[in-house]
């Protein structure tokens, strides 16, 4: 126990103030799976506005589709990252593998059907009413899109808060794919796996602390927003 | 005055067919009732003729303008010609002004305060602007619904059950705001299972069933004289008498066991079912001289006060009628339960309902 306490000292020890290479990880974490996020919510987003106001062939299929790539294990999703963007893969001139640009397209990968799935499960109950009012008061296409926007903001909010916390935290895969090179593609998730295995525990638990505060101030920023 | 036509109009929900392929007119500049029991489709077809949903199959004519045939923005262009009137009140979060300007500010329309009283004080909702819309009682949220529509001064209303669940006094005021509308040369088209209000209301009455159109007509011909049992039961017509056609003396009877009653009718045999409307049956103590072929002895088994009229519950052979004498006749002549009475009506006066 003292052994976990004594830990717990040198981590914030650590943190205060932080050195140039923890800054350097925290805002790399945040800049990838900010990254990550925004780009899967770019797609998200209009994909469940989609899905939860027209009717088309295959609608039910793509739902399905969708449903079941939350099941899909993050390491299989580095893994397909890791063939897109290898040398030999049909992605590999772009020399993406081990660096920041894999990583946030493979956060991005991860996050887009959560950040989808969560979008249109909250929207089920809305977007019908909003758009039945906005059409039936005369709405042209634009207008009725930013009227079931306006009233689903708190429904892509959500989303958009589970979609960031769940990338911020992958770790396997962000390995793979980034390589967690230090000074280079070190996020927070691989810092502290790398850390802790060293024996660098005190680090490790500077790094967790760090994370959590950083959940924990999106969150409460998200909260924020969504009170106003 | 916005004139609509619907063609072989079909709506489908998976398999299952809502709208069944009907065809209608509806009356311009009048109030339009589509009566049915749930899962009729009168919601589907007022969400279609609102353009609020595709139909699967079939054409709707506005002004002679086919739907198929107009582009996007011919669509929007006529859905600002239209006004909706949900069920269940869709209400934005916000002040019932917030509300009324919704419409207006989707259109790009300037609306006077003067015009916001008007429809206030029209839909007796004057002096509420900055209330909370969602705080509202269900009459209140249904009227405010009434008025943001009448704010935008549609040519056609359409109004999916806009007293369902409200009070007595709400309905009324309803009723009279959309009777003015008629009146002004709007058209209305109503989709209601009320049927007092049908009768109240109606210039045209559209009955549906499972889809289909049973009956399309005025109000009277309609009600007072359905052509399906379906009607008549809806409309809790008070005497259907079922049997079976006769020739008999060369006149047509429906045979009801003990009774056989005389009716004019271009069928002759088989089974059928007829109405008989209760005002059309005259109650007497004794025979009366009159051309009614029509005429049978039976007993008052209750007495139902109604205020102006007592309803009476007689059984003839049988056979249980219903009939309304004034309460001055009622109190007159001594009638109450047990008292025997004669029921004398035409022939003309028996309806007889399609089969099936």
């Amino acid at each position: 126990m003292a052994y976990i306490l004594d830990g717990l000292k040198h981590g914030l020890a650590i943190l205060l103030p932080p050195n140039r290479e923890i800054l350097q990880i925290v805002i790399l974490s945040l800049a990838v799976s900010g990254g990550a996020t925004f780009l899967a919510a770019l797609a998200a987003i209009p994909a469940a506005l989609v899905l939860a106001l027209k009717e088309f062939r295959g609608k039910r299929f793509l739902v399905g589709a969708i449903n079941t790539a939350l099941s899909v294990p993050a390491v299989l999703i580095g893994l397909l990252v890791y063939g897109l963007v290898n040398r030999r893969g049909p992605l590999g001139l772009l020399a993406l593998l081990f660096t920041p640009g894999a990583m946030v397209m493979a956060q991005a990968l991860l996050a887009f059907p959560l950040i989808t799935a969560l979008a249109l499960a909250a929207l089920k109950g809305i977007a019908r009413d909003a758009r039945d009012l906005a059409l039936s008061l005369g709405a042209n296409r634009l207008q009725l899109a930013l009227a079931v926007i306006r009233q689903g903001r708190f429904a892509f909010l959500t989303a958009l808060i589970a979609g960031f916390s769940r990338v911020i935290g992958e770790t396997g895969m962000t390995l793979m794919v980034g390589g967690n090179i230090k000074g280079q593609t070190r996020v927070l998730t691989t810092a502290i796996s790398l850390e802790t295995m060293k024996g660098n525990f005190e680090i490790g638990i500077a790094l967790g602390i760090v994370l959590l505060l950083a959940a924990l101030v999106i969150n409460i920023a998200l909260q924020w927003a969504q009170g106003k | 005055m916005m004139d609509i036509r619907a063609e072989k109009l079909k709506q489908v929900a998976g398999d299952r067919a809502i709208l069944d392929g009907i065809s209608l007119e509806f009356a311009a500049g009048a109030v339009n009732v589509i009566l049915g029991p749930n899962g009729a489709g009168k919601s589907t077809l007022l969400r279609l003729l609102c353009l609020l949903d595709r139909p699967a199959q079939g054409e709707i004519f506005y002004d002679g303008l086919a739907l198929r045939a107009m582009r996007r923005g011919e669509r929007t262009a006529l859905r600002r010609r239209i006004g909706f009137v949900f069920q269940a009140p869709l209400l934005l979060a916000g002040s019932v002004e917030d509300n009324l300007l919704y419409g207006p500010r989707l259109r790009g329309m300037d609306v006077s305060g003067l015009a916001i009283r008007n429809v206030l004080q029209t839909t007796g909702l004057e002096g509420r602007e900055a209330q909370e819309a969602r705080q509202l009682s269900g009459g209140e949220k249904q009227r405010l619904q009434l008025a943001r529509v009448m704010l935008l001064d549609p040519e056609l209303y359409l109004l999916d059950e806009p007293t369902a669940n409200l009070d007595p006094l709400s309905v009324k005021n309803i009723e009279i705001a959309i009777t003015r509308l008629a009146h002004s040369g709007k058209t209305v088209i109503l989709a209601t299972h009320n049927l007092i209000q049908a009768r109240l209301l109606a210039g045209k009455v559209i009955f549906l069933k499972a889809g289909k159109l049973v009956q399309a007509g005025s109000a009277s011909d309609v009600l007072s004289r359905p052509l399906s049992l379906d009607i008549a039961e809806f409309s809790a017509a008070e005497n259907i008498v079922a049997g079976t056609l006769v020739r008999r003396n060369g006149r047509t009877m429906l045979d009801c066991g003990k009774l056989a009653i005389e009716l004019v009718s271009e069928q002759e045999q088989g089974a059928a079912a007829a109405v008989i409307r209760p005002e059309d049956i005259l109650v007497s103590q004794g025979p009366v001289s009159s051309s009614a072929r029509n005429s049978f002895p039976g007993s008052i088994m209750a007495a139902v006060d109604l205020g102006l009229v007592v309803s009476l519950r007689v059984d003839c052979d049988g056979v249980m009628f219903t009939v309304f004498v004034t309460r001055h006749s009622c109190e007159q002549m001594g009638l109450r339960p047990g008292a025997e009475v004669l029921l004398t009506f035409k022939a003309t006066s028996v309806h007889l309902l399609a089969s099936g």
